[in-house]
């Protein structure tokens, strides 16, 4: 145990490294998806969304959508290039176990996702009122859970996928979903009802419910926007975090079923 | 099941793998058809064969890499598929084909390995990079090295942390003479520390100068085994000369054929210099045999008239044995 969190620290800091290496990928890696929300803000059809200004709504929604770009296609491409490159079966023939694999993966991409939303805090800190983040233990468990779902997800998808090339468009229908289901424009009611399911379905949508919660301290989980106390905000994300828990399950079921360490197959 | 066991001399504790009627599928194909054989603690064992004839497979397996089909698997006594966690940190693996982290330098790539091996300690990076002659290439990026170095960095990685069972599946292909034979220098001295080594090869002479014992493979099976010495022994020693003169006049000059030498028709190859002719005698041949074959030979050629230049006896090469093995079966 201790051995593979020392090994999968160090195979995130390689990774880490790399990507420090490779600007094109860090740009969008990481700030493709702020771009993004910039670009929602500028759109936002009115002043304000729910009792809250309309692009502070938007910007402490954006942490569901965010994990579409810095984990699953992040870790698709990678699964998918390492894999074809024989460097998975390298690493798997060390002494690193599968899980410090997995683990260090997981570990790189929660960096950079953390990275991520702590440029995100700042930026929504300095359009707010210029205080933290209500409840940052809350943000932190969303955070470990929905990156864990993606890159389960994204290790699954690259079992499917054949090569790097065809990453880049088998991540798509993924990505979409996730930009268009994640109730970041607006709360999952003013949706249109088809819309409305699928939203209810995707993982993104409990993360970014919480983690809109847990920045502004008021209810956007359940109906209202009231303020609520930090244990109130535990109580109320409860069931979404209930349901990260269940897709972490279904997402470790896919990834064992599909993921493939060698291309030598079928 | 022991009757399916090639036994190596002493066996049980002393065994460091078993394989016995093993059995290995890719769907409808069978790669490997029950083989059976067992390496010693400290021997070095080279798997041969020919192009697909399930080695790499039977290797994989070994190494945990697979799940076995069919058939009894064991390393150090453990199964390598369910206790691959245990075995790991003991073994080291060199394979035919994996890639590395390109973007990465020669020094970075030991060192995350370095990090991540169980005992590797004791080796530092420059010892490491020493003994496979890329101390000049640390800063390099991997991505730049030439094929034999690449080659030469894989060797580093496996037996970076000084494994008890190295599983070597070509490692010397690509490289220049001198890194094949620092090469085996490496192997030698692990093996002299008591290092344990399967190894693969299309080198025979590899396999004759480093293997205590060896198998050939051929579409799954596994033909001959033992000591080069066994093996070769079954070649049949072979008595060879070269007539100065080319096809047409070798024809034109023996219209009748070159003579049967104890009943043995002789294998006639043309070349650029002259004709060359070779009797393959019968397996395990005495030396008596040999002579008498060389004395009814220089009969033959005086009364024909004829210099056979450059007339040897010589021993079967391995070589001899595989293009058998190869030949019989096709
Ligand atoms: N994943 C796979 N799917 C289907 N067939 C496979 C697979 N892996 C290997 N084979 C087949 O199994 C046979 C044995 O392959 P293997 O790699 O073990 O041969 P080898 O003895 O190592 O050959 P070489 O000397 O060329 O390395 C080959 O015919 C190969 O095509
Ligand atoms: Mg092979």
């Amino acid at each position: 145990m201790r051995t593979d969190v020392l090994h999968a620290v160090r195979l995130a800091r390689i990774d880490l490294t790399m990507l420090g290496r490779n600007q094109t990928a860090l740009f969008n890696v990481v700030l493709l998806p702020l771009l993004i929300g910039w670009m929602y803000t500028t759109l936002a059809p009115e002043q304000s969304i729910e009792g809250v200004p309309a692009d502070l709504f938007i910007l402490t929604g954006l942490s569901g959508m965010m994990l579409g770009f810095v984990v699953f296609v992040n870790l698709v491409n990678s699964f998918t290039a390492r894999r074809e490159e024989l460097v998975l079966k390298r690493l798997r023939g060390g002494q690193s176990s599968s899980v410090a694999i997995f683990g260090g993966a997981g570990l790189s991409a929660f960096a950079l996702y953390a990275f991520q939303t702590v440029l995100l805090s700042v930026w929504i800190s300095r359009l707010g009122d210029g205080g933290m983040p209500s409840n940052i233990p809350l943000m932190l468990l969303t955070g470990v859970l929905g990156v864990a779902v993606f890159a389960l997800i994204a290790a699954a998808f690259s079992g499917i996928t054949r090569n790097a090339e065809l990453a880049q468009i088998s991540v798509l229908p993924v990505l979409l979903v996730v930009i268009i289901g994640s109730p970041v424009m607006g709360p999952l009611s003013v949706f249109p009802e088809p819309l409305q399911i699928v939203s209810k379905l995707i993982p993104t949508t409990p993360v970014t419910e919480i983690m809109r919660t847990a920045y502004l301290g008021r209810d956007f989980i359940g109906d209202g926007g009231g303020t609520l106390t930090v244990a109130e905000q535990w109580i109320e994300a409860l069931p979404s975090l209930g349901v990260l828990v269940v897709w972490v399950g279904v997402a470790a079921l896919l990834a064992r079923w599909l993921f493939r360490w060698d291309p030598r197959h079928g | 099941m022991s009757g399916l066991l090639v036994e190596a001399p002493g066996s049980g504790q002393d065994l460091a793998i078993e394989v016995g009627g093993l059995h290995q599928r890719y769907g409808n194909f069978e790669a490997v058809r029950g083989i059976s054989f067992t390496v010693q603690r400290g021997e070095l064992f080279a798997l041969l064969g020919t192009n697909g004839a399930g080695k790499t497979t039977t290797m994989e397996v070994l190494e945990g890499f697979t799940r076995p089909g069919d058939g009894h698997v064991r390393v150090f006594g453990l199964d390598p598929w369910k206790d691959r966690r245990k075995i790991r940190p003991r073994i080291g693996i060199l394979h035919q084909d994996a890639g590395f982290l390109g973007d990465l330098t020669v020094q970075e790539t030991v060192t995350l390995w370095r990090g991540m091996s169980a005992d590797a300690g004791r080796a530092t990076i420059d010892n490491a990079l020493a003994l496979v002659g890329l101390e000049s290439k640390a800063k390099v990026k991997v991505r730049q090295l030439s094929g034999g170095q690449k080659r030469r960095l894989d060797l580093a990685l496996a037996v970076l942390s000084r494994p008890d069972l190295l599983f070597l599946d070509e490692p010397t292909t690509g490289m220049d003479p001198e890194a094949r034979f620092a090469t085996w220098k490496v192997i030698q001295d692990l093996k002299a520390q008591g290092a344990t080594v399967l190894l693969t090869t299309h080198y025979l002479e590899e396999a004759e100068r480093l293997a205590d014992r060896l198998a050939i493979m051929h579409e799954g099976s596994i033909h001959t085994y033992g000591t080069v010495d066994e093996v070769v022994s079954g070649a049949g020693d072979q008595v060879a000369f070269r007539l100065p003169m080319s096809a047409a006049q070798a024809k034109e000059r023996f219209a009748e054929g070159l003579p049967f030498v104890q009943g043995i028709a002789p294998i006639v190859t043309y070349t650029a210099g002259g004709t060359q002719v070779v009797y393959t005698l019968s397996e395990g041949s005495e030396a008596a045999r040999a002579q008498a074959a060389v004395r009814s030979l220089l009969a033959w050629a005086d009364g024909v008239g004829v210099t056979l230049e450059r007339l040897e006896i010589r021993r079967g090469t391995l070589e001899d044995v595989f293009m058998r093995v190869v030949g019989e079966v096709r």
